[in-house]
C-alpha cells in the first residue's frame, strides 16, 4: 500500500443471506483514496454505498478482499480490536446527526474523549475548540432539542472531529437539512478537507453536496461505475 | 466514573417510568419488610436477652398450671442465683380497652434485680415497695394514656374473679427492643385475692419462676438443676433460658415462616420481571443510540457496564426507598400503639433493612442482565439502520 493512501479496497465484495439466498451488495470492488481526498458517493438506492462506507468505517465487514485504512488490514482485526480502532481513527457524521438528546451541546462533542486517556479538563478544552471550529462556541450548553437541524449537524461534525481522526465518514450529513443549512454544513465539510486535510468519505443522494467533494464514485449494483475528479465531472457536465 | 453522567442522565431521560419502577420496588420492598419483620423481631429480642442470664421456670404443663410460690424461694435459694421472682399473669382489663397489655404480679423488690435494664428512679421504687397496692408501669403506656404517678388504675379481673384497684407509683423506661407498656405489681395483691375465692384453693400460685444468674455459669446446666430439683414434686418445671423461653413464641409461627419467605421471594421474582420490563422498553427507545456509542467506540463491555450500572441504580434507589425508608419510618413511628396490643413493639432489624437493599440490588442486577447482554450485542449496522 502506497505511504499517501488513506483507504484502499482490494477487490472487496460483500453479500447478506437472507432465507438462504445469497444477496451480492458489493462485488470485486477495487478503490485507492489518497490521503486528504474528500470523496462523495454516489448512486441509486440499494447500489451499496452505505455498504461501501461501512466497511471503510470499520463497521462491517466484507466477505471477501481486503479493506486497508492506514495501512491496516481491518479484516483482521478482532471485534473489539475494530472497536477501538473505530474510537482512535474514524469520525462519524450520520443523517439524522444522533446525538444524544440527555447531553447538552459540549457533552455529546466530549462524548467520544472519554474513550481516550483525557482528563476532564483537557476534554472539556478539546470540546470547546471543536465547537468553536464548527461556529457553535456559545452553544455549549444548549441540548439537542434547543437547536436547529444544522446546529445539530455542527455538533456532530464537532464529535466527529474532536479527537482529530484522520477519516471522516460522512452518511447523507445534508440529508434532513433545508439549502442553507446544507450549504453551511458544505462549507464546514469543505473547510475540514481543505485546511485541516482531513480525507472525507461521504455519502450522498444531492448532485449539489457532491459537487463540494474533490472526487466523485458512482456505484451502481454493487459495481464501480464512474471515478472522476470534480474537473472531469464539471467539464464532462459542461460546467466551468 | 466518568459515565456516570451519561448513565445518570439516562435514568432521568423518562422521569415518569423510573419514578414508577423506583415506587414498584419502594412499596413492594416496603411491605416485605413489614413480613419479614414480623417474623426477625422475635428472634431479634430472643438474640439480644442473651446476655441477661435470665431463666424462666415454667410448669412441665404448661401456662395453664401454675408453679408454687415454694419453688421462687427454692430457686432463690441457690447460690448461682442473684434474684428471683414470681411473674404471674393477671390479664386484667383497663378501663374499655379491648386487647389486654401484660400485667404481672412481681417482687418488687426483686424484679428490678432481674430485669435490671428497666430503669426506674430510687424514689420511685421505694413507694412501689411500700405500698402494698402500688404498680409501676412502662413509660410508652404512661405516656400513650396520659397517666402520671399517683393515679388510679383499676383493672377488671377476667382470668381470676377479682379486681385490683392500683395506684401508680413509678414509670419505668426500657430499651427499645423491651415493652415499654407493661404494668407490674406487688404478688401479693394476687395472693390476697386468691386466698379470698375459691376457699383460697389457687393460693400460692407463682405462675412462672423469673431468675438472674451470676455471670458466668452455665444457664444450661443451671436450667436442667432447677427442673431436677422439681421433677418429683406435684408441678415439675420446664425451666428455660429467657431468649429460649421469647424464641418459642416465633416458633409458634411455624408454616406461616415459610410461607411469607415464599412471597417475599415471589415479591423479588415479579419485581425483577417489572424492572427488567421498564430496562427494557427503556433500551428499546435508545436502540440508535447504542449503535452511535458503539460505532464511535464504545466497546460492548462498556455498554453492557452502562446498562447494568443504571439498571442497578434504579433498583437501588427503590431498595433505599423501600428498606432503609421502612426501617427510618418505624424508628421515628411507633407502630405498636395501633395494633390493639398484639405488638409492644415493632422495628425493622438492621439485618431484615440490609436484606431489602440487597434484594434490590439483586433484582437491578438480575433485571438489567438481559436488556444489557442485548444492547451490548447489538449490531451497529442493524442499530443504525433505524434510522440512517
Amino acid at each position: 500500500m502506497s505511504d499517501n493512501l488513506a483507504i484502499q479496497l482490494l477487490n472487496v465484495s460483500k453479500e447478506y443471506s437472507r432465507n438462504s439466498m445469497r444477496i451480492p451488495v458489493l462485488q470485486g470492488l477495487n478503490l485507492d483514496v489518497r490521503q486528504g481526498e474528500f470523496l462523495a458517493l454516489m448512486g441509486p438506492s440499494g447500489s451499496g454505498k452505505t455498504t461501501l462506507l461501512n466497511l471503510i468505517a470499520g463497521l462491517d465487514r466484507a466477505t471477501s478482499g481486503d479493506v486497508n485504512v492506514d495501512g491496516l488490514n481491518l479484516s483482521q482485526l478482532s471485534e473489539s480490536q475494530l472497536t477501538r480502532w473505530r474510537a482512535d481513527h474514524i469520525g462519524f457524521i450520520f443523517q439524522m446527526y444522533n446525538l444524544i438528546p440527555v447531553m447538552t451541546a459540549q457533552e455529546n462533542v466530549e462524548l467520544p474523549l472519554l474513550l481516550q486517556p483525557v482528563s476532564r479538563s483537557e476534554r472539556r478544552k478539546r470540546a470547546a475548540t471543536a465547537l468553536k471550529i464548527v461556529g457553535l462556541d456559545g452553544r455549549e450548553d444548549h441540548y439537542p432539542r434547543q437547536l436547529s437541524g444544522g446546529q445539530e449537524q455542527r455538533v456532530a461534525i464537532a464529535r466527529a472531529i474532536v479527537t482529530d481522526p484522520a477519516l471522516i465518514v460522512a452518511d447523507e450529513p445534508t440529508g434532513d437539512l433545508d439549502r442553507t443549512s446544507a450549504e453551511e454544513i458544505l462549507d464546514l465539510l469543505d473547510t475540514l478537507h481543505r485546511d485541516l486535510d482531513k480525507t472525507i468519505v461521504m455519502v450522498t443522494h444531492d448532485p449539489q453536496a457532491a459537487s463540494r467533494a474533490s472526487r466523485l464514485l458512482r456505484l451502481d449494483k454493487g459495481q464501480l461505475v464512474g471515478d472522476e475528479t470534480q474537473a472531469q465531472a464539471k467539464s464532462r457536465m459542461g460546467v466551468s | 466514573m466518568k459515565y456516570f453522567s451519561y448513565v445518570w442522565r439516562n435514568m432521568r431521560r423518562n422521569r415518569l417510568r423510573t419514578c414508577l419502577t423506583i415506587g414498584s420496588i419502594a412499596i413492594s420492598l416496603f411491605l416485605m419488610m413489614i413480613m419479614l419483620s414480623f417474623l426477625s423481631v422475635n428472634q431479634n429480642v430472643s438474640e439480644s436477652l442473651k446476655g441477661y442470664n435470665r431463666i424462666i421456670a415454667m410448669s412441665s404443663q404448661g401456662f395453664a398450671t401454675a408453679v408454687p410460690i415454694r419453688f421462687v424461694n427454692e430457686v432463690a435459694q441457690m447460690p448461682e442465683v442473684v434474684a428471683a421472682s414470681p411473674l404471674s399473669w393477671y390479664g386484667g382489663k383497663y378501663q374499655e380497652e379491648v386487647m389486654p397489655f401484660a400485667q404481672f404480679g412481681i417482687y418488687p423488690d426483686k424484679i428490678l434485680q432481674i430485669w435490671d435494664e428497666l430503669e426506674l428512679p430510687d424514689d420511685q421504687k421505694n413507694a412501689f415497695a411500700s405500698d402494698p397496692s402500688g404498680c409501676v408501669i412502662g413509660f410508652k403506656m404512661a405516656a400513650e394514656r396520659n397517666i402520671k404517678i399517683g393515679d388510679s388504675m383499676p383493672l377488671k379481673g377476667t382470668i381470676y374473679p377479682f379486681d385490683l384497684n392500683l395506684t401508680v407509683r413509678g414509670i419505668y423506661k426500657s430499651p427499645p427492643d423491651r415493652d415499654g407498656r407493661m404494668l407490674m405489681f406487688n404478688w401479693n395483691l394476687l395472693e390476697e385475692g386468691l386466698k379470698q375465692e375459691f376457699q383460697g384453693r389457687q393460693a400460692g400460685n407463682a405462675g412462672t419462676v423469673f431468675a438472674k444468674i451470676k455471670p458466668g455459669g452455665d444457664l444450661a446446666a443451671f436450667c436442667r438443676k432447677v427442673d431436677a430439683a422439681t421433677i418429683n414434686s406435684d408441678t415439675p418445671t420446664r425451666t428455660q433460658t429467657e431468649d429460649a423461653f421469647v424464641a418459642q413464641f416465633a416458633e409458634l409461627w411455624g408454616d406461616m415462616r415459610t410461607m411469607i419467605s415464599a412471597v417475599g421471594l415471589a415479591v423479588v421474582v415479579s419485581l425483577v420481571f417489572v424492572s427488567g420490563n421498564a430496562m427494557a422498553m427503556a433500551l428499546r427507545e435508545r436502540t440508535t443510540e447504542i449503535a452511535v456509542l458503539k460505532a464511535i467506540g464504545f466497546t460492548n463491555g462498556k455498554i453492557l457496564g452502562m446498562v447494568l450500572t443504571e439498571s442497578i441504580l434504579v433498583a437501588l434507589m427503590g431498595g433505599i426507598v423501600g428498606a432503609l425508608g421502612c426501617k427510618l419510618l418505624f424508628d421515628v413511628f411507633d407502630v405498636s400503639p395501633y395494633t390493639a396490643g398484639a405488638l409492644p413493639f415493632f422495628f425493622i432489624p438492621w439485618q431484615t433493612a440490609l436484606l431489602g437493599l440487597g434484594s434490590s440490588l439483586m433484582i437491578g442486577l438480575v433485571s438489567g442482565l438481559f436488556p444489557a447482554v442485548a444492547a451490548a450485542r447489538l449490531g451497529v449496522i442493524q442499530g443504525l439502520r433505524k434510522v440512517v
